[in-house]
């Protein structure tokens, strides 16, 4: 009876032994579900958030990359129409001579041939200003329609929480005839040619304030993409103080507090001994020892 | 009426004979200290008729064994038995459970928890890159594995249930445990009911019968009736016949109605209503939570489903139609990425498939602790109560020792007495009547 009753609280402290050991080569205080159901259910939902965070923040970054191309790009598309301005205002001058218009409406269809290469340009091997049609370029050097299509890149930033990152060329540079920029640019050029009084009113007036407003449609885009920009950084910053926040949670709520685990074990070490010896001395005493 | 001359003699004589046997006895509870089942016995000794003497009362005649009693509390048999059930249905229950949450291998990197969560970031990453190829070829990648991972686990809780269910049969079935320990009882019904018979005390055989009583007691809840004669009844489970009647043992056994024990908890396992039955159906409420949360977005982007459910086989798959080459991101341009976006979105919302998920999780984990611990309370009580049984059938060495010293003592003490009246009679026989010799 003794014996049994000494196996079986070897038994137990050995078990519980085994556990800490457990916790201490795993580092973890929950290493299956039934050790702590609730707590195991709490760790899966917080690794899914964090995980989520995570990618939240690879999109935050692919999200900076586009917009910070995107940005570039305009940059790129606003000195060509500054260019383009400047030699509005040389060749609408009194002074110029036909053929020095000539010259200057050459270097304006240069110009627009050089906004829509600057328009075709492509991140990742993606249109950056085609709308969702990433695949095709938004214009070819033919006509000066847009072949894209109106759909927004949109990348997720946070739960619920989605940025459009995209610019779309035919907001900027036009479709064709839609007194766009690429339109004033023609304009701007068959003017210059034309050499009527009529032109030359329309260089020095509805040219001006087209090629204008068309310099403010670039500007408008590249304020619209870097305040995107600025939004998407700080939504960045804010999930990696998340991400830290959860990882301590999920840590908490699963990994091991070594110290208390050391000093655990080495407490249950010495009272597996002690019960060890105890039981030897126990088991092995008898009335035998003292008969003769 | 005089007294024989002998008559001390045979007064001591009976003296050593009842301390051997009581010594017999000691011996054979010595030899059986370590026997399972074993139950001490006694050596009852009782003074023999007296002598009536007309002058001077009633003269003691020495000493008999009128009975090997064998020392146990059928009250705490009874208890013991009700114990042993819960702890034989408690560690079966606790075992195939916890084979079950091994299983879901969580928490870690190898459970659905992690593949969907992969499964999810594949479609952000499609999201962000919605006509890369090496993205869709890691989506679908991972719906594969999600998938896999699915099928795997209601697969290996099928196999959990069809373990339970092999082990029942071999319990239950010709041949098995149930069968062995019927056929053992009926015979020691038999053989105990013809030994009383003849006026025998057949203690070997009855503490043989109490221990098939207890073993049977684990496997499924059981209730004794007693004939008087020697005979007992064991009706097993609630049954409306009994298993052993006498020496007859009915076989198949008759259906049980409240089995308990090992079989009620393999039963349990093994049914299409139970334990493990619920799990599988909470697995497949999981799989077509994720098949429908996911079509209903994907379908109308794509027009083909993504997962595709299959209730009667409980197996989860991926839509033929969908390949690396033909999974879409979204219904307009190359760059739509609308429906993988609103996919991606399903991650950890409240309802959603880590939802389920999460919560069969921690179903399965607390029924896993909730049966460790009720195997570890009955066992614990039933420990208690063996102690208990222990304490009055168990032998105990230093009794025994005690009792080999008292019953040497009264043997020595018996001869020393033989020896007096021997030298009495030796005055008696040689030395008197020898005046003038």
């Amino acid at each position: 009876m003794i014996s049994r009753g000494v196996l079986a609280d070897l038994n137990d402290v050995s078990t519980r032994l085994a556990n800490t050991q457990r916790k201490m080569s795993t580092g973890k205080e929950l290493t299956r579900p039934s050790d702590d159901p609730f707590a195991v259910g709490r760790a899966i939902a917080l690794r899914t958030e964090l995980d989520g965070v995570g990618q939240y923040r690879r999109n935050a970054a692919e999200a900076e990359a586009w917009t910070a191309a995107t940005d570039v790009q305009l940059g790129g598309l606003t000195d060509i129409a500054h260019r383009a301005r400047e030699l509005l205002m040389q060749g609408s001058s009194g002074t110029t001579t036909p053929s020095q218009r000539a010259t200057i409406a050459a270097e304006i269809d240069q110009l627009v041939d050089a906004a829509k290469q600057t328009a075709n340009a492509t991140h990742g091997g993606r249109s950056l200003f085609g709308g969702t049609a990433t695949n095709v370029r938004p214009y070819d050097m033919v006509s000066d329609a847009y072949a894209g299509d109106g759909g927004d890149v949109v990348r997720t930033i946070g739960p619920g929480v989605s940025v459009i990152v995209n610019v779309r060329a035919s907001d900027v540079l036009g479709n064709g005839a839609d007194g766009k920029m690429l339109e004033t640019l023609r304009d701007v050029a068959a003017h210059l040619r034309g050499g009527t009084a009529a032109d030359q009113a329309a260089l020095t007036g509805s040219d001006i304030a087209a090629l204008d407003s068309s310099i403010g449609d670039l500007l408008g885009a590249r304020a619209q993409i870097g305040t995107t920009a600025n939004r998407v950084t700080a939504a960045d910053d804010r999930l990696a103080e998340l991400e830290e926040g959860v990882r301590n949670l999920l840590s908490t709520t699963e990994d091991a507090d070594m110290a208390a685990t050391l000093i655990d074990y080495s407490m249950q070490q010495s009272v597996y001994q002690s019960a060890l010896r105890a039981g030897a001395g126990i088991v092995q005493a008898s009335l035998l020892d003292f008969l003769r | 009426m005089p007294v024989s001359t002998f008559m001390g003699l045979h007064t001591s004589l009976r003296g050593l004979l009842a301390e051997q046997r009581a010594l017999d006895v000691t011996s054979h509870n010595i030899a059986n200290a370590n026997t399972q089942g074993y139950s001490r016995q006694e050596a009852q000794l009782q003074a023999t008729d007296a002598l009536a003497l007309p002058t001077s009362g009633r003269l003691g005649t020495g000493v008999d064994v009128i009975a090997y009693k064998r020392i146990r509390d059928s009250f705490l048999d009874l208890q013991y038995r009700t114990q042993a059930m819960q702890v034989g249905a408690g560690a079966t229950r606790a075992q195939a459970l916890d084979r079950a949450e091994l299983r879901l291998s969580e928490p870690g990197e190898n459970g659905i928890a992690q593949r969907l969560n992969s499964y999810w970031s594949s479609w952000s990453d499609l999201a962000n890159a919605p006509d890369s190829g090496a993205a869709r070829q890691a989506l679908i990648g991972d719906a594969q594995s999600l998938i896999s991972a699915v099928n795997a686990l209601d697969v290996g809780m099928q196999t959990v249930a069809s373990e339970a269910a092999a082990e029942l049969s071999a319990l239950t079935g010709a041949g098995g445990e149930l069968q062995q320990v019927g056929r053992e009882l009926a015979g020691l019904n038999g053989a105990i009911r013809d030994a009383q018979r003849v006026g025998a005390q057949p203690n070997d055989l009855l503490d043989r019968r109490d221990l098939l009583l207890d073993k049977l007691a684990g496997l499924a809840q059981v209730s004794v009736a007693d004939d008087g004669a020697g005979s007992i009844r064991v009706t097993l489970g609630g049954a409306a016949a009994p298993l052993v009647d006498g020496s007859v043992l009915t076989w198949p056994p008759p259906a049980m109605t409240s089995p308990g024990g090992t079989i009620g908890a393999l039963m349990d396992l093994s049914s299409p209503t139970g334990t493990i039955a619920s799990y599988r159906s909470d697995i497949a409420n999981f799989a077509q939570g994720l098949t429908a949360q996911v079509n209903a977005i994907y379908q109308p982007a794509a027009g083909t489903d993504f997962f595709a459910y299959d209730g009667a086989t409980a197996t989860l798959s991926l839509n033929p139609l969908v390949t690396a080459a033909t999974v879409r991101a979204g219904a307009g341009g190359a760059g739509d990425n609308s429906a993988a976006l609103a996919l991606s979105e399903l991650r950890g919302t409240p309802g959603s498939a880590d939802d389920l998920y999460a919560r069969l999780v921690t179903r399965i984990g607390t029924e896993v602790a909730d049966a460790r611990r009720g195997a570890l309370n009955a066992s614990a009580l039933s420990e208690s109560i063996e102690d208990r049984r222990q304490g009055t059938a168990g032998v105990s060495l230093d009794e025994e020792m005690t009792n080999l010293i008292r019953f040497q003592r009264g043997y020595q003490a018996a001869a020393r007495a033989m020896s007096a009246t021997d030298e009495l009679l030796d005055t008696l026989i040689d030395r008197t009547g020898r005046v003038g010799l």
